[in-house]
């Protein structure tokens, strides 16, 4: 079946105790609104539609999910379940708020805080290139706090990347998203597999999944952070892996940002994920700390990899 | 100790396995089990996964390396196990407890000691022939035994599969206890699931594993089971060994020498517990509303509104 988008939901529908203003993004699982509670507080809205099983059509409203389908679209459901869950025990300034969790039109929708704000992903588009040491310390330091939070839980974010990372107007981070997280569930249903965006999800995610740990999801932050430097997303680790044509941070940004920072992006850019910072602790405690030596671990697999690169563009 | 063992489990023709084995041992103590989770309550597995993992983990504590009492061993992992299924759905919210049989054996000292509650079974075979196994606690070996069927009517009976004793249920199960069982060079233990017993006999088993190798006859023995029960086939679990205390010198390649094990040491084997995900995927309507309700005060909980 070709994969077709799904029809949001009209503006000014009323969901609910909930009345649609529009429709914020789509994505292959959910659709997410913007819309406004009783007290005319804004909220945003997240309703579970997968893309590949259910089907909304022009001027309807609820989804069509044929026959064969429907264990699959329950079974998905059950993973959205997991996500609610999930988030719902999470209480910290750094992590998106759920506030309601509601079934209706054949589906079920998450209601989330919305802030006014925009997402790292905008911000770096704005300030390609001129996104300023201090903004990355601030930003990413916080963010940890969030997510030191979610493993805490024994939870994995699993697609962290800058548009899932959201800034308030006072630029203080929030983590958004946790669709991946429940995703990993998916894994031995084809039809739902996870899609991960390039560039920001670690090799493990791609082949050994058993692999996946903390240090997945700090693949990614170093991934985001490298975004922050570059102003896109550095070259995808399933492609690293089979040849890494990336730059280390510290042989193209030397002098421009600090040697420390840059030895901590890549450091959570190693393709090793033993060679990776092991908890979000130990990245935080990096990035705090302003001027002491790199760890020991990050030197050598750095050079080794520089040397690597220098004798692979000698032979050519 | 030196002992051959081997140990499986397989799916059968089933959705999931709700079967789960381990044995582990310390330089003079070997514990097996074998514990099958009960079809038609939920989570099945969720119960046999407590009960091998209560008497690993007790093992891991009282085996150092020997064990005082392994009777009394027995009987308390078994009952832990049972109230620590109860306990599990309790806090889960289940409407039911998931149950489980379970079979033990330690051997120690040259001694067999095991314990079984439910219908899983444990053979010792010697010289190609059973001569001790568990008695099921099933209404079928009951009616057996007072010759209201016989062997072949028992194999068919609608009531084959039903235990009156097992681990999660309201009542405290059941526990038969072997008597102390001194062992011989080259006797057999295969402690297995009613997957495996209810297509091969003991005796047929016996006969096969008579002096072959453990390894390569007993995956024969379960590929033969597994195509006798069809496609709709039970889960079917083994743990067999093969006892080899002897002072004269058959050096076997697969075999566990304990010999040069640390005090302290402990080695265990089990599966991992992991579930197929797409197993039991139909979520009806209550659960959905169940779901939803426990996000809700979760949220109530963690996040009151402000």
């Amino acid at each position: 079946m070709a994969q077709q988008a799904n029809r949001p939901l009209p503006n000014a529908y009323q969901l609910d105790e909930y009345l649609i203003e529009r429709q914020l993004s789509l994505g292959g699982f959910s659709i997410v609104y913007l819309a406004n509670d009783a007290h005319g507080r804004q909220v945003a809205i997240k309703e579970y539609l997968p893309n590949s099983l259910a089907l909304r059509g022009e001027d309807q409203i609820c989804p069509i999910v044929s026959p064969e389908h429907q264990a699959a679209f329950r079974y998905g459901m059950k993973c959205f379940f997991e996500e609610g869950r999930a988030l719902a025990r999470l209480s910290h300034p750094n992590v998106v708020r759920v506030l309601n969790f509601f079934r209706a039109n054949d589906t079920v929708y998450m209601v989330m805080e919305y802030e006014h704000g925009r997402t790292l992903q905008e911000f770096i588009q704005k300030h390609q290139g001129h996104i300023s040491e201090r903004f990355i310390r601030g930003v990413f330091t916080r963010l940890l706090n969030g997510l030191r939070e979610v493993h805490a839980h024994k939870l994995l974010h699993l697609d962290l990347k800058p548009s899932n990372i959201y800034l308030r107007t006072d630029n203080t981070p929030v983590l958004i998203d946790f669709g991946a997280a429940r995703q990993t569930l998916f894994t031995d249903q084809p039809i739902l597999k996870p899609m991960y965006t390039p560039g920001f999800a670690s090799p493990e995610h791609y082949t050994s999944r058993q692999d996946l740990g903390p240090w997945s999801d700090i693949y990614s932050i170093g991934a985001s952070m490298y975004a922050c430097l570059s102003g896109g997303a550095p070259q995808a680790a399933d492609e690293r892996v089979k040849k890494d044509v990336l730059t280390p941070a510290q042989m193209r940004w030397g002098g421009q940002y600090s040697d420390r920072l840059l030895e901590i992006v890549d450091w959570c850019l190693n393709l090793d994920h033993l060679e990776r910072p092991q908890s979000v602790f130990a990245l935080q405690k990096a990035l705090v700390a302003s001027a002491a030596p790199p760890p020991s671990k990050a030197v050598p697999s750095w050079l080794e990899r520089v040397m690597g690169k220098l004798k692979k563009s000698t032979v050519k | 100790m030196r002992f051959t063992i081997y140990q499986e489990s397989r799916q059968g023709g089933r959705q999931n396995n709700e079967d789960r084995i381990a044995y582990c041992y310390s330089r003079e103590a070997l514990l097996m089990v074998v514990a099958d989770g009960m079809g038609g309550h939920f989570y099945g597995e969720i119960a046999s996964q407590i009960a091998v993992q209560t008497l690993t983990d007790n093992f891991q504590h009282e085996a150092t390396p020997a064990i005082d009492d392994p009777f009394r061993f027995l009987q308390k992992g078994i009952t832990n196990a049972h109230h620590a299924i109860i306990e599990y759905s309790a806090k889960h919210g289940l409407k039911e407890s998931p149950r489980t049989t379970c079979v033990a054996c330690i051997i120690q000292d040259n001694i067999a000691y095991w314990a079984h509650a439910g219908d899983s079974r444990l053979f010792l075979m010697r010289g190609g022939k059973v001569v001790a196994q568990t008695r099921d606690h099933s209404r079928v070996r009951l009616l057996m035994e007072e010759g209201v069927i016989n062997e072949a009517q028992a194999a068919k009976h609608p009531d084959r599969n039903k235990i009156y004793s097992c681990l999660g249920s309201d009542q405290p199960p059941e526990i038969d206890f072997s008597r102390k069982t001194l062992l011989e060079n080259g006797d057999i233990l295969l402690l297995c699931t009613d997957g495996l017993w209810g297509v091969l006999s003991g005796e047929m088993m016996a006969v096969a594993l008579k002096g072959s190798n453990l390894m390569n006859t007993v995956p024969m023995l379960l590929s033969q089971a597994e195509t006798k029960a069809g496609a709709h086939g039970d889960n079917l679990s083994v743990v067999a060994v093969r006892w080899e205390q002897s002072y004269h010198d058959e050096e076997n390649q697969h075999s566990v020498s304990t010999q040069t094990m640390a005090l302290d040491e402990v080695t265990t084997r089990f599966d991992e517990f992991g579930r197929n995900p797409a197993y039991k995927t139909d979520l009806s309507d209550d659960e959905i509303e169940k779901a939803i309700d426990e996000i809700r005060a979760a949220i109530d909980k963690y996040n009151p509104k402000k």
